[in-house]
């Protein structure tokens, strides 16, 4: 789907820490590093994934981008305009282009709002149209997401889960935006509904040229509608491929387990396949272990891991990854052989 | 593994609410043998957890009611008990692990407390006993420095580690059976590995029964004997794990399998999507409960509801229409 090479969306060296504050005075004692020192860049039409555990910072990292948090430092590049240098009105006029879609589509209605007011809202704030115009474009969104253009006048909930999810895409689409970050659009969902949203998302980029920031935890759902995928652990990104590249070829350590972790609806799947089955938890982002993050729960760290933070490298062409045990000559050794065997 | 230990016949639970009765389960039937892990997958709404809350007396009255039905464990019905025989059964012989660990202990007592006072109740050991049992449990669980974090408050544990200690305490009293209700939902999916592995082991090393809901067909496939796919309330299709996956046949069940992502894929193909909702079960159907949203529905779905038949292997069916050949049954 990925055809061009043209950057829409640049970020670069992008953190976003949280403080910490204690005791009566409110002395700030630490920070939550939700997002720290991450860059991507986001092709045009392309869907890039994003995936993680909770608390990785990947919802940070979406919201940082739009803006939606001022980030402690780094930059946004939004085509060519530095997103972090704009004075707030300026921002908000930016926001036209970019839009979110939200996890929860029972809490990212108001209740007290109708179809039509919610759709109609974004317009009203940019004042981009007003009375019959909103009433016409709400109704032809609607269509847009395949409900009925009669439900303009009901309220949220009147609908389910999947309804209201196309809801919340209809009023990211009011402005026309060209981005979309979609912050876990379908996790809230039943599993034969989430198949209806994710072949709506697709169709839509499809008609309208859309370029998605996909974020999930849900790693076969991701590699499914996306052209990319960034794997991000404990405020950094760890692995960045292309999404064939990152099932058959990954890398990092983590990577592995969290694909080998992904439950598999064949039952002779787990007769040839031995899982990895990582030890303990995700440490706390207030305070990250030295070095490698990963280190703590990698089965394959040694003691250099701990002295610096590895570097995300580019081993393969468009595949990179941040972990020193990777040694770029071996890797492309197994990439032939791997060619050999199809 | 043929002994039956839970035979359930005919269940059916309501609920008055506001806006009318819900018909939650419409006579579910199903068995557990010795040793054996039964999964119940569906939907939410499905009447799953409804159905397992049911069988342990668990559904609060009103407004929920046990409209008919028997649940029999060593041929005793337990849906018959009265409250103070049926708690001598819960938590003790027969257990449960509850979905979300962060909301199912208490947060103003210490784990060893919680820990202990099933053992309490139903081993009658003494409390030094209970507390030497406790460290052991915690440490079958994975748990280090056991003897120490007795003395912690649940928020000092994590989301994997009190969903051990769920775990931990309903083992305590050495169950036939366990019943486990979405144990893995409400956590990442490197712990939800954790926590099956688990599972498994002391499985092997226990011999208990286990009924697993899940909607994920995924963890389904990799510790289920048999399933049981539920939809609206009713069971739809029955089966051992590898028939099920090799051959699904009822039309709900072909959908959901074909609506995941297909991790192994090389190419990107459209999903496959089950058009149309869940039911609302506020009518008890006297057609399909997914003829609406069928593929291969015909005239005789929406008459009548298909009773669960066998088709051979240990396979059951609950569809008017063959879905290999497409036509009637």
């Amino acid at each position: 789907m990925n055809n061009s090479n043209e950057v829409l969306v640049k970020i670069e060296d992008l953190k976003m820490y949280f403080p910490i504050y204690r005791g009566v005075i409110r002395r700030q004692v630490g920070s939550v590093r939700a997002v720290d020192d991450v860059s991507l860049e986001v092709y045009k039409g392309e869907t890039l994934g994003l995936v993680g555990e909770s608390g990785c910072g990947k919802t940070t990292l979406g919201r940082t981008v739009l803006q939606l948090y001022k980030p402690t430092s780094g930059h946004v590049y939004y085509e060519d305009v530095d997103l972090t240098k704009l004075k707030p009105e300026a921002q908000r006029q930016m926001r036209k282009y970019m839009q979110m879609i939200f996890q929860d589509p029972y809490a990212s209605l108001n209740p007290r709002m109708s179809v039509r007011d919610i759709i109609g809202d974004p317009m009203v704030a940019f004042g981009a149209a007003s009375g019959k115009q909103i009433d016409d474009r709400v109704r032809e969104l609607l269509q847009l997401v395949r409900l009925d253009p009669e439900y303009a006048n009901r309220y949220p909930h009147e609908f389910s889960g999947g309804q209201r999810q196309r809801i919340g895409v209809a009023r990211a689409l009011a402005m026309n935006p060209s981005f979309i970050v979609c912050d876990e659009p379908i996790s809230a969902l039943d599993v034969s509904i989430q198949a209806q949203v994710v072949n709506l998302l697709e169709d839509l980029q499809r008609d309208l040229g859309l370029t998605y920031l996909f974020i999930a935890h849900d790693l076969s759902m991701v590699r499914h509608i996306s052209d990319r995928v960034a794997v991000m652990y404990l405020g950094v990104v760890v692995e960045l491929s292309d999404r064939n590249e990152i099932y058959y070829n990954s890398l990092h350590p983590y990577t592995k387990a969290l694909l080998s972790a992904i439950p598999v609806p064949d039952p002779a799947y787990y007769e040839t396949h031995q899982r990895i089955i990582l030890e303990g938890d995700v440490p706390s982002p207030a305070n990250p272990p030295s070095g490698c993050r990963f280190r703590t729960r990698c089965p394959i760290a040694i003691d250099e891991c701990a002295l610096e933070r590895p570097e995300l490298r580019e081993v393969i062409p468009g595949h990179f990854v941040a972990c020193i045990r990777v040694n770029p000559e071996e890797v492309q050794h197994k990439e032939v052989i791997d060619q050999e065997s199809l | 593994m043929n002994d039956k230990l839970l035979e359930v016949e005919g269940l059916e639970t309501q609920f008055n609410t506001p806006d009318g009765v819900v018909h939650a389960v419409n006579g579910v039937s199903l068995e557990l043998h010795e040793g054996e892990t039964l999964c119940l997958v569906g939907e939410s709404g499905c009447g799953k957890s409804v159905t397992v809350l049911s069988i342990l007396k668990l559904i609060q009255s009103p407004p929920g009611k046990i409209a008919a039905g028997k649940a029999f464990f060593k041929g005793a019905d337990l849906l018959a008990m009265g409250n103070e025989e049926i708690r001598q059964i819960r938590g003790g012989q027969i257990s449960m692990i509850f979905q979300d660990p962060m909301t199912s202990l208490n947060p103003i007592m210490t784990i060893g407390k919680q820990l202990e006072e099933p053992m309490l109740l139903h081993l009658g050991i003494s409390k030094n006993e209970a507390q030497e049992r406790s460290v052991k449990l915690l440490e079958s669980v994975g748990i280090p420095q056991a003897a120490d974090r007795l003395k912690d408050y649940p928020h000092q544990y994590s989301g994997g580690m009190r969903q051990r200690v769920m775990i931990a305490m309903a083992l305590s009293c050495n169950p036939q059976i366990l019943i486990a209700d979405e144990p893995t939902t409400a956590l990442d999916v490197t712990i939800q590995a954790q926590i099956v592995d688990l599972v498994v082991r002391l499985r092997e090393e226990l011999g208990m029964a286990i009924i697993w809901i899940t909607h994920d067909l995924g963890i389904a496939a990799s510790i289920a004997n048999r399933i049981a796919v539920m939809y609206g309330g009713f069971i739809i299709e029955k089966a051992p794990v590898s028939e099920l996956y090799a051959h699904p046949t009822h039309p709900y069940t072909i959908g959901l399998l074909n609506s995941l992502p297909q991790i192994q894929a090389r190419g990107r193909k459209r999903l496959y999507s089950i058009e149309g909702m869940p039911p609302v079960l506020y009518q008890m159907p006297h057609s399909c409960p997914f003829a609406p949203r069928c593929k291969w529905v015909v005239e005789h779905c929406w008459h009548e509801n298909p009773p669960l038949d066998p088709i051979g292997d240990g396979h059951e069916v609950a569809c008017w229409v063959d879905t290999v050949t497409g036509k009637e049954r």
